[in-house]
């Protein structure tokens, strides 16, 4: 038996499988960050609002998602809301992909969680002057977002997105838990079936680390290409 | 996760360090006064944790302790995940395993096997308004199970487009069957049997289906190429067997009087061979 046997990662069964685990995961990724980003803005918003019922929305929602570990919301979502819905939804649900959806809800409100955070900072970072030059103009708070202050804004998010974005890429494997045949459920599978621990695990790593250095990438092109306007 | 990745740790210490080759495991063993098993602990009746006096016990505990007693060494118990059962023997960090572990082929690679101590068949339990009857229905369907074990292979041996959905316990796979998350639940025998008693009034709603997935013969499994070791193990397991101590383990942990109700014994410690 060899010490390590890249056949096993390199064709084969298992190899389409530890792929398609991987082509899931970043599924998972791909529609985790679509819904999160517009959540996270919204939540920003709110947190910043100048009517204070909204502002506390805003806080009960960042902080009741972030003092809870990913693993309880993602269980949360799997075993717990889809016995809330009424019978003949879930029974057309759980007939789906019900651990994909789950996880993606999961991992979606939790990443919006954070990313609100980081635009509300980058949001704050803008001198509020800015903000009372919009409103001199005549533009309403939404309008001076939207024209002033958050064009501005949002370069300097996206640092900290994109470091959230990579959390997100490694937070999808915690979809195991919930039966998703993500990356890190494969390489358990192929392990289990083969006792090759070393080369499934291998693989999911060496995935791990090139799609987030991947998105490491993106952002260094991001910033040289868009840098931050001195403010 | 945790266990595969604690497998992976396991894994990747055994390419740093090598395996460490022993003289003899069964001098090493009464040198050190004990014999360490590896169990689940959590796979009522065969290891479990008595809920009374929190010590593992079952019928492989019993199996294991006759050994101990053969060897002359005190039994020494330790928890390890599905997973974990071969590296964990293999790096020797324990002299057996006794942790439900299925005898195939494959494993015959990695490890050595003492007599068959257990057969039991793999199930599939249903509920009733799903209109299933026979295994092969459950084609094109959700199955749920426990991963890491070999619930899962067989499953898609005996129906190859079941999209099968494995979860860390069997609690958690049991409970997504009870909210209709899939059509089927797959485990061994006396684990379904024991869920399925848990259902109480409910288990009207369930129907067990009768056919096997597969066959399996459970037994210790012994590090590869330790005669001396699997002579002892093997000798003890006989001996059981025609002193008639091993009807009543089987009895005292299966029987018709406990939850998984078995009325009668259809294998002996005999053999360990498997076809």
């Amino acid at each position: 038996m060899p010490l390590f046997d890249y056949s096993l990662l390199l064709t084969g069964k298992y190899h389409d499988m530890l792929v398609a685990g991987l082509w899931l995961s970043l599924q998972l990724l791909a529609a985790s960050l679509v819904l999160a980003l517009p959540i996270a803005l919204v939540v920003a918003l709110l947190r910043l609002s100048p009517l204070a019922p909204l502002r506390w929305l805003g806080f009960a929602y960042v902080e009741s998602i972030r003092n809870i570990p990913l693993l309880a919301h993602m269980l949360f979502w799997y075993f717990g809301a889809p016995e809330l819905l009424p019978e003949g939804i879930k029974q057309w649900l759980y007939a789906g992909h019900i651990e994909a959806y789950s996880a993606i809800i999961a991992l979606s409100l939790y990443t919006a969680a954070f990313m609100a955070e980081d635009i509300r900072s980058g949001i704050r970072a803008i001198p509020t002057v800015q903000f009372e030059a919009g409103r001199a103009l005549g533009f309403g708070f939404l309008g001076t977002m939207r024209r002033v202050v958050l064009p501005q804004a949002l370069r300097v998010t996206v640092p900290p997105l994109i470091s959230q974005t990579l959390s997100l890429w490694k937070n999808t494997s915690i979809a195991t838990v919930i039966g998703v045949a993500e990356l890190m459920y494969q390489a358990g599978q192929v392990e289990s079936a083969t006792f090759r621990s070393f080369e499934s695990f291998a693989f999911a790593s060496a995935a791990y680390l090139s799609v987030s250095l991947a998105i490491t990438g993106l952002a260094t092109w991001y910033h040289h290409r868009f840098p931050v306007r001195t403010i | 996760m945790r266990h595969t990745l604690l497998t992976a740790a396991l894994a990747a210490s055994t390419l740093l360090t090598g395996i460490a080759a022993h003289a003899d495991q069964l001098a090493d063993i009464k040198k050190k006064g004990e014999l360490v098993v590896g169990v689940l602990g959590t796979d009522e009746p065969a290891t479990f944790i008595d809920p009374k006096t929190r010590q593992i016990v079952g019928y492989e505990v019993d199996l294991v302790n006759a050994i101990a007693k053969k060897i002359g060494v005190k039994p020494v118990l330790k928890q390890i995940a599905v997973a974990a059962r071969i590296p964990e023997l293999q790096q020797g960090h324990v002299d057996l395993v006794a942790a439900g572990l299925t005898h195939n082929k494959e494993r015959e690679a990695q490890i050595d096997f003492s007599l068959t101590t257990f057969v039991t068949g793999q199930k599939a339990i249903v509920k009733k308004d799903s209109g299933i009857t026979d295994v092969p229905q459950l084609a094109g369907k959700k199955v749920l199970t426990i991963r890491g074990g070999t619930q899962e292979p067989n499953i898609r041996k005996a129906v190859p487009t079941a999209e099968v959905v494995t979860f860390d316990t069997s609690q958690q796979a049991f409970q997504a069957l009870q909210q209709g998350k899939g059509v089927g639940y797959v485990d061994d025998e006396a684990a379904l049997l024991r869920s399925y008693a848990k259902l109480g009034p409910q288990k009207a709603q369930y129907v067990v289906l009768k056919q096997n997935l597969s066959t399996e013969a459970l037994a210790i499994g012994i590090k590869k190429g330790e005669s001396g070791l699997k002579a002892v193990v093997d000798d003890t397991l006989r001996e059981l067997e025609k002193s008639g101590e091993a009807q009543k383990i089987f009895v005292k942990w299966y029987g018709p009087n406990t939850a998984s109700g078995f009325q009668t014994r259809d294998f002996k410690l005999e053999s360990d061979k498997i076809d």
